[in-house]
């Protein structure tokens, strides 16, 4: 949605160059506008951009304003989502693309709630910050045992496991399903990043995380940086 | 001014000492509202409501999950069981719970002067519950042990304006899960005679629950009295979980009392309006109580509201906001005209410390749930962080503020005494009221006195260590436990319940989850 202040003149993205292009795209992620945002995607390929250039320049470099902004409180949430959803449809062109060329994408994660924990907003929070971040999240839901994130683990083989609890009671199992990636010698192919309110840091150390994150805006950062360290240490 | 009273010697300054600086011993079980009720709504509003509740119920529906023995019983109540998902006829939960639901119910306390009756027009005031972390002065924010835990019991057994002993007033997370709650009960049956709430956590919990209970009051008492009020919340939108529900027909079959309460953070489990919030709390809360009467008829229920708001900016709760008010005092009528107690309140805030944002958005909440009727107050004192953390020191500001509910719903002694027409005509134009015989008859009682709040000189405050209140409120707590003396407990009891314990936690293995 656009205020009618701003939308006076009509913008035909094709006729943009390169540059005030990926500028209006950044303007339209801002917005939450999904179908210029894949409208902007397509022009982009068509003008044989790699896909991956895309990706970083036109949408991460986006969605990076998005989460500042979300940070200092300009943004609010509904809005974020709609920008993530706007994301998520460029993305969903890009993906095909991305896996021919065997770049690789930002990340991907499986998050879910631990068994027994129904809490489920501040995971669905993450969820739109690491979508936003261009990360690809295959959300599990809730009430998760160890065979259920096992599973979600070898179907989608992803950067990151993602884990929430709210609750004292259930913030232990976090430790159960690491100890059964270390049993199962799986522990060194996954990112474990963890969070939720009755967490702290060096509780994500007892459990044996990589990461506890405090809020939604420090779990994709922390996400990216992790990932980034961890693809550069394989090639280095 | 003339003043004739006979005096009689009391004692002198040793007997006078005593008497001002001693805890106040007195007990008031609960408080009896003499004032009327301010209703939020109009009537055109709440039938709306009502009936946009009824359209819930009747089109959308309620989820109850992972519970296949719930259907059965939704289903031959003459609900429509599709999947997990139940309709209700539209006005079949109210007509369900008008024919069974008690209006009221007396909670028994171990000490019979303690007892508590929840509904009509009273009020219990009750600690805050559920937080992992506490906090104070000296030691800052640190997991919650068994210790701060027996702490809290034994503060709010001293609180003259707390009624209740509360259920989880902190999470004891250096014990097992799966067996803390024996130790939880363990020890507001031990370290208090005011009346405690159960475990809801499993099932077998809830059954543990009334099992100790009974080591205390005995089994046929246990099951023809009420003994034990405890939280079922409602994973809204829309939505009851296994546990829950578990829990919930562990205690009802029981005879013993459930609050089923929809916690709702509006914006994110219900819509962002507060009439919609609202319609949503009473289809839930509607499917919920009625679920429990099919259970058992007659076993006490309560309809709960915990309303909050959910920053738009970050998505975190926040309180002592007008909008949960308005809400609060809806829901409050609404339960008035089903005929059921009410839940709600606290003295509740998102600040971390007790610092000025604790202070009034927990007033705010506090006098907003006095005023509009809550039957049993849960969170009254504390509340830090959103439920996050509890607070040694905030517990004691908020003991304080407790402590004048009871004569801000007490209302206006009009009686020939409370006209002071006496005083009146004594003093009359120009003099002052200090001396005077209605004053000497009345003074120590006529204003509350904070146990908190500094009123002296500039210079005298200075002259005390220039103190804010959290520092006062940190020496009060300490001289509370300090003093503190456990209600005795009849060593037979004791020693059966401290049996049963032994015996079903020795009967399965530690766990953490
Ligand atoms: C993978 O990487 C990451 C990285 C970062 C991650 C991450 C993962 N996960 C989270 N983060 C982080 O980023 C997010 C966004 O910034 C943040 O997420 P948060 O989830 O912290 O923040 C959200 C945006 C907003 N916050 C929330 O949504 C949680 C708020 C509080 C008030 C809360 C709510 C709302 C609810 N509750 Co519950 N609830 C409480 C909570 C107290 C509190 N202030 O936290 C807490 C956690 N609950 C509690 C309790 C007791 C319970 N609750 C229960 C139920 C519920 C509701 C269903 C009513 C509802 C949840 C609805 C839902 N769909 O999620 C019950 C248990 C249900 C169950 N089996 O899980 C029940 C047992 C209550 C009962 N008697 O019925 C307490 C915990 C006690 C304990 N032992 O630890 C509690 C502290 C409140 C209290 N004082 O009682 C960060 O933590």
């Amino acid at each position: 949605m656009s205020d009618d202040m701003y939308d006076e003149e009509d913008i035909v993205l094709s006729e943009l160059s390169d540059e005030e292009l990926t500028q209006q795209m950044h303007d339209d992620l801002y917005d939450g506008l999904k179908e210029e945002i894949e409208e902007g995607t397509r022009i982009l390929l068509d003008r044989d951009w790699p896909a991956d250039k895309v990706l970083s320049d036109a949408l991460v470099a986006g969605m990076t304003i998005v989460g500042i902004d979300f940070r200092d409180g300009i943004l609010f949430v509904p809005e974020v989502l709609q920008a993530a959803n706007a994301m998520k449809g460029g993305m969903a062109i890009l993906r095909p693309l991305l896996a021919e060329t065997g770049a690789k994408p930002v990340g991907t994660m499986v998050i879910g709630t631990v068994k027994g924990d129904i809490h489920d907003i501040g995971k669905n929070l993450v969820t739109m910050m690491m979508e936003g971040a261009g990360f690809e999240v295959t959300d599990i839901g809730i009430n998760n045992s160890v065979e259920a994130y096992l599973e979600a683990l070898e179907k989608y083989e992803p950067d990151i496991l993602g884990m929430s609890a709210l609750l004292t009671t259930t913030m232990s199992y976090m430790k159960v399903v690491i100890d059964a990636l270390v049993e199962r010698q799986l522990r060194h192919k996954y990112i474990v990043m963890v969070g939720g309110a009755p967490l702290n840091e060096e509780f994500g150390e007892a459990v044996g995380a990589d990461a506890y994150c405090r809020d939604a805006a420090d779990a994709s950062e922390t996400a990216l940086r992790l990932v980034t360290e961890k693809r550069e240490a394989a090639s280095g | 001014m003339s003043q004739h009273s006979p005096r009689r010697r009391s004692g002198g300054r040793k007997a006078k000492r005593a008497a001002r600086q001693q805890v106040q011993t007195e007990i008031t079980a609960f408080i009896e509202r003499k004032i009327p009720y301010f209703d939020y709504l109009d009537e055109e509003s709440l039938s709306l409501i009502e009936h946009n509740a009824d359209k819930v119920l009747e089109e959308i529906g309620i989820e109850f999950r992972d519970d296949q023995e719930a259907l059965g019983i939704l289903k031959d109540a003459g609900a429509d069981v599709d999947g997990e998902r139940v309709r209700f006829p539209s006005g079949m939960c109210r007509a369900i719970i008008q024919a069974s639901a008690p209006a009221e119910y007396t909670q028994h306390a171990r000490n019979p002067e303690r007892n508590v009756i929840i509904g009509g027009d009273r009020t219990v005031l009750v600690p805050a519950y559920g937080s992992p972390f506490v906090r104070d002065l000296d030691q800052g924010r640190r997991y919650a042990t068994i210790k701060d835990f027996e702490n809290f019991v034994k503060l709010a057994y001293l609180a003259p304006g707390l009624h209740h002993s509360g259920g989880t007033v902190c999470e004891p997370v250096d014990l097992p899960v799966n067996k803390r709650h024996f130790d939880m009960i363990y020890s507001h049956l031990r370290y208090s005679d005011k009346p405690f709430m159960g475990s809801v956590t499993h099932p077998d919990r809830a059954q543990d629950t009334v099992d100790m209970a009974k080591q205390v009051f005995g089994d046929d008492f246990v099951e023809q009295n009420t003994v034990c009020t405890s939280l079922i919340n409602a994973n809204s939108p829309m939505t009851f979980d296994a546990t829950m529900l578990g829990a919930a027909k562990v205690y009802a079959r029981h005879n013993q009392a459930t609050i089923i309460s929809p916690f709702i953070l509006a914006g994110a489990m219900s819509p962002v309006t507060l009439a919609g919030t609202v319609t949503q709390i009473l289809a839930e809360a509607l499917a919920g109580m009625a679920f429990i009467q099919m259970v058992r008829p007659g076993a006490p229920v309560v309809f709960g509201t915990f309303a909050s708001a959910v920053s738009m900016q970050n998505g975190a709760p926040t309180f002592g906001t007008a909008e949960p008010s308005i809400v609060l005092y809806a829901a409050a009528t609404l339960a008035r005209r089903l005929g059921v107690p009410f839940r709600s309140g606290g003295g509740l805030c998102a600040a971390k410390i007790p610092d000025a944002q604790a202070a009034y958005e927990s007033a705010n909440t506090l006098q907003t749930a006095a005023i509009a009727g809550v039957n049993f107050m849960l969170h009254t004192a504390g509340w830090l962080e959103g439920g996050l953390s509890m607070g040694y020191e905030k517990f004691i500001l908020d003991i304080d503020q407790a402590a004048m509910i009871k004569i801000l719903l007490e209302g206006m002694d009009m009686s020939e005494n409370g006209q002071a027409m006496d005083a009146l005509r004594a003093v009359g134009p120009g003099a002052h009221f200090l001396g005077c015989e209605h004053t000497q008859a009345n003074f120590e009682t006529a204003f509350y006195r904070s146990i908190v709040a500094d009123n002296n000189s500039f210079e005298q405050w200075q002259a005390d260590g220039s103190l804010d209140a959290a520092q006062r409120a940190n020496l009060i707590w300490k001289t509370m436990l300090n003093e503190y003396e456990e209600p005795p407990l009849e060593p037979a009891k004791h020693e059966a319940l401290l049996d049963f314990i032994n015996r079903r936690k020795a009967s399965f293995p530690d766990s953490n989850y």
